[in-house]
């Protein structure tokens, strides 16, 4: 039955296409539709100074909660409910499922395009977080970023879309493109300071299908 | 060919100038059948150069290398591909492949003869890029000179030569003193190459004729070195200042035994040991100390034995065996001396049918306890169409072996993650003994893969073509290719409980470079001059391209989106321009005068891989092209004084990040006395 509606829903919104391309007046809403937005700056944890006595960097060492659904952040009073679905701390995400949370969420990373990736296959499996291993994998190379330890820089690896089961069970692709400040991309040279005041800011795009198919 | 022949430094076009390291025998250059450059000693002289990294910095297709001291990238390949000999004797002491020519003075240098490619394959192991010989001067033309020379930076160096000879004996010793306060380009920062040095180095030389057929030679060499260290180790955001000395000391000993049997049979045994040993002891400013040792030991004999069995058939023959051992602080127990022994063996044919054609042949088998054997052959060709025209084929194989830091380092980095680097050939004890203790936490498949490994190999090939039109005129254009396999790379294999990463060296890359190459010189009269030079190189890594065709590799745009990297944004290996150029106008007059102008050019090269694919690609961060330019100038008395006045990189180009070892604009003076021999030319 579900696989019959898929079929349509494929066909209807092919037929769509096409009839969008014949005749160019036609207005752009489709039925399946599910915007792309971008996120600017979440701050996840940002570095709050310079310990003078081990002159390590130090921050509050607290998670910032966001709803992909509906697109805000979370106060963290709500941290045990299901309306945040990431949270944020420095290099870490968690969803809001396993060992960080009480809701259905979970993630995998897609090694692709974020566009290329319309359909999540059907075989794909979700992973849970289970502190301190996270659905979404930790660790240089590993995730979502290297790290440049000469040049103390975090990257966003090319080609890869986190893969979001939201707390409510919905699905969203997400693409993470920069961990600083402003969405930039900091230099090699760029001074200290600015390396450490200005990581810990995520810019983000996403598309979130806010009717529980699989289909973006 | 009267007096406009061409003198200077150079390439090709002066046949009757003598080769050994081409063929491990004395050839004429003209007679040459491999890529060959040589440097001789006024051009050492008139560019008022005082290390080898002065000098290697103005050769065509000569690249320097900074980190970990200035080594040269040849053809492509990093400088761990290049073997260093001094008079055929390989120096030892590299730091991560690094070996630091600054080490080098040029006091006493006769000339610098470089082969590229692996067409120089009968020198083993290193010598798969190039061979550069560093030839010490043995005449008795100068029986003492002095030199002192002083410059920007408080940069001095004071050298003296002298001679003794008799007929049976000839002894000469080298003394030289160079000390500079260094120099700071980027402000806030203590880069090694910005520190105080002081280096002291002497050579001696001792030859005893026993006989007219049979002649001993003894020669030492001896560095002093002594760095005042105020390093600045950055990890995670924080910057740890230490400051401290670190102390080179770099000892070579060689003696050889010559003997004539006939003329068409002779042999020599060469006995030779070297030692380097550094230490650095610093303390950070919150006292905690930090010391790092490295001695290494290099001791071999060899015996080579060189056959002419007619006037078209020549041949040597040579085996030998080298005990090496490293002490680190980098492996498990400093105190404990990591060995190995290599025994090798190797033969060349040179044929000559006809007198316009010269073919060589060669092969040396390596073979030693902890990794696999290599063989590298080698054969080579020279073809003089007419007195103008050359054409000249090398095909051979050169490798490199794991060095001691892929077999035995031993390094957990307490500083950053605690991440540990384990050599090859230990790794799978060390983690085999870790995960029965319980810290492992996960292995991955290529660690079961670790075992030992195999020598990094390259074959290359080179086409040359050397045209003389006339004599004033020489031009020659080259075409090269190395493919690279078995490049060792270290790879993370595991994961400690805490999730700290693991890492060991694998046999897994595979690259190529290629490219052409251009020389010019011409003789314009007898007073000026000009040479120019040019390279074009392009380098890839093979699996890096089968990804990229496959459309596995993704870049990121200025705002961060992914996209499939195409073949026309790839670039290749980091820290290789793709274009160099060279240009050096001379003038000389017969009254002793002396003036030149070098030109030296160098497209950008990428640095950094920014955009987070693990390939280099137009996305990531470059370093950007320029061209530096020297001059010095000066006058030859007849009474043996010389004086000379001297700027090097006049423009002040400096690149802080990427170009350490460029120091802004610096000026010298220097003064030169020599006593000339008259009655005793040898």
């Amino acid at each position: 039955m579900k696989k019959t509606l898929t079929q349509f829903a494929i066909v209807f919104s092919f037929a769509i296409g096409l009839f969008s391309c014949t005749k160019s007046t036609t207005s752009s809403i489709t039925p399946m539709a599910s915007v792309t937005t971008t996120y600017k700056d979440l701050m996840a944890d940002t570095v709050l100074g310079i310990d003078p006595k081990t002159s390590m960097p130090y921050s509050a060492g607290k998670y910032t909660y966001y709803s992909i659904e509906n697109n805000t952040i979370v106060p963290k009073t709500d941290s045990a409910t299901n309306k945040w679905d990431l949270a944020f701390m420095s290099t870490t995400i968690l969803t809001n499922g396993g060992s960080s949370g009480g809701a259905l969420g979970g993630a995998f990373i897609y090694t692709g395009l974020f566009d290329d990736l319309k359909t999540i296959a059907p075989d794909s499996v979700f992973k849970t977080d289970k502190a301190p291993v996270y659905a979404i994998t930790t660790g240089s190379g590993k995730g979502w970023y290297t790290y440049d330890g000469m040049n103390n820089l975090i990257t966003p690896i090319a080609g890869r879309v986190l893969v979001i089961r939201t707390a409510t069970g919905k699905y969203a692709k997400l693409e993470i493109l920069s961990y600083y400040k402003g969405g930039i991309t900091l230099s090699p040279s760029a001074t200290d300071a600015d390396k450490l005041t200005k990581q810990r800011y995520y810019t983000f795009r996403f598309t979130f299908q806010p009717n529980g198919t699989k289909i973006f | 060919m009267g007096q406009t022949k061409l003198i200077n430094d150079t390439l090709y076009s002066n046949g009757d100038s003598v080769v050994v390291t081409a063929t491990r025998s004395e050839r004429k250059l003209s007679n040459i059948t491999v890529p060959v450059s040589i440097i001789n000693a006024k051009t050492i002289t008139q560019n008022g150069s005082l290390r080898l990294t002065d000098l290697l910095k103005e050769q065509t297709g000569l690249t320097l290398t900074s980190g970990f001291g200035a080594g040269v990238q040849l053809q492509g390949l990093n400088p761990d591909y290049t073997i260093i000999l001094i008079n055929g004797e390989p120096l030892v002491g590299r730091t991560a492949g690094v070996l630091d020519l600054n080490r080098i003075a040029l006091g006493n240098i006769n000339k610098i003869e470089i082969v590229k490619g692996p067409s120089s394959s009968l020198y083993g192991s290193e010598a798969m890029a190039g061979v550069i010989n560093i030839i010490t001067d043995a005449s008795t033309t100068i029986p003492f000179n002095a030199s002192l020379r002083y410059g920007t930076y408080n940069t001095a160096d004071a050298s003296i030569n002298n001679s003794l000879a008799s007929k049976k004996y000839f002894y000469q010793g080298f003394y030289n003193y160079y000390t500079t306060d260094g120099y700071s380009i980027r402000p806030n920062s203590n880069n090694r190459v910005t520190t105080p040095i002081s280096r002291f180095t002497t050579s001696q030389q001792f030859k005893y004729h026993l006989s007219s057929i049979t002649h001993l030679v003894f020669t030492t060499r001896f560095t002093d070195e002594n760095i005042k260290s105020d390093i600045a180790v950055s990890n995670g955001g924080v910057t740890i200042y230490s400051k401290g000395n670190e102390h080179n000391t770099d000892i070579n000993l060689a003696g050889t035994l010559n003997h004539r049997f006939s003329n068409s049979l002779k042999t020599s045994f060469r006995s030779y040991l070297t030692n380097y040993i550094s230490t650095q002891d610093l303390l950070t400013l919150s006292g905690a100390p930090y010391n790092d040792l490295l001695n290494h030991l290099f001791k071999r004999i060899e015996n080579q034995t060189d056959w002419t069995l007619s006037k078209t058939l020549s041949g040597i023959f040579g085996a030998g065996v080298v005990w090496e051992g490293v002490k680190s602080s980098r492996y498990d127990s400093d105190k404990l001396r990591k060995n190995n022994t290599i025994q090798y063996g190797f033969t060349q044919w040179e044929w000559t049918p006809i007198k316009k054609f010269i073919l060589i042949g060669g092969v040396r088998f390596d073979q030693n306890a902890q990794y696999a054997s290599a063989w590298s052959p080698k054969l080579s060709m020279l073809y003089k169409l007419n007195q103008q025209h050359k054409l000249k084929l090398s095909i051979g194989n050169g490798f490199k072996a794991p060095d001691f830091r892929q077999l035995y380092l031993d390094f957990t980095n307490a500083a950053a993650g605690n991440y540990s680097v384990f050599g090859s050939a230990e790794a799978q004890k060390v983690i085999g003994q870790l995960n029965i203790l319980g810290q492992i936490g996960t292995l991955y498949s290529n660690y079961y893969l670790l075992k030992s490994l195999q020598p990094e190999s390259s074959t290359g090939i080179h086409l040359s073509w050397d045209w003389e039109p006339n004599q004033k005129t020489f031009i020659s254009v080259q075409a090269f290719r190395n493919d690279i396999k078995n490049l060792i790379q270290v790879e993370q294999v595991g994961t400690y409980v805490n999730g700290a990463q693991i890492f060991s060296y694998l046999n897994i890359g595979r690259a190529y470079t290629q490219g052409v190459e251009l020389e010019t010189k011409y003789q314009l009269n007898h007073k000026w001059s000009w040479s120019g030079g040019y390279q074009f190189i392009v380098t890839g890594d093979k699996d890096q391209i089968a990804q990229i065709k496959a459309g596995r590799v993704y870049t990121r745009d200025a705002s961060g989106i992914s996209s499939r990297l195409t073949m026309s944004d790839y670039v290749g290996l980091p820290n290789i321009s793709k274009h160099k150029a060279q240009f050096k106008l001379n003038y000389v007059t017969t009254n002793g005068f002396f003036a030149n102008l070098r030109l030296v050019y160098r497209s950008r090269w990428a640095v950094n891989n920014t955009n987070g694919n693990e390939v280099y690609d137009s996305g990531d961060s470059f370093a950007s092209g320029y061209v530096s330019v020297h001059s010095s100038f000066g006058k030859e008395y007849t009474n043996g004084l010389s004086i000379q006045v001297g700027c090097d990189n006049m423009t002040n180009h400096v690149d802080a990040v990427n170009l350490a070892n460029l120091p802004g604009r610096t000026a010298f003076f220097s003064i030169k006395y020599q006593l000339i021999n008259k009655k005793n030319k040898s």
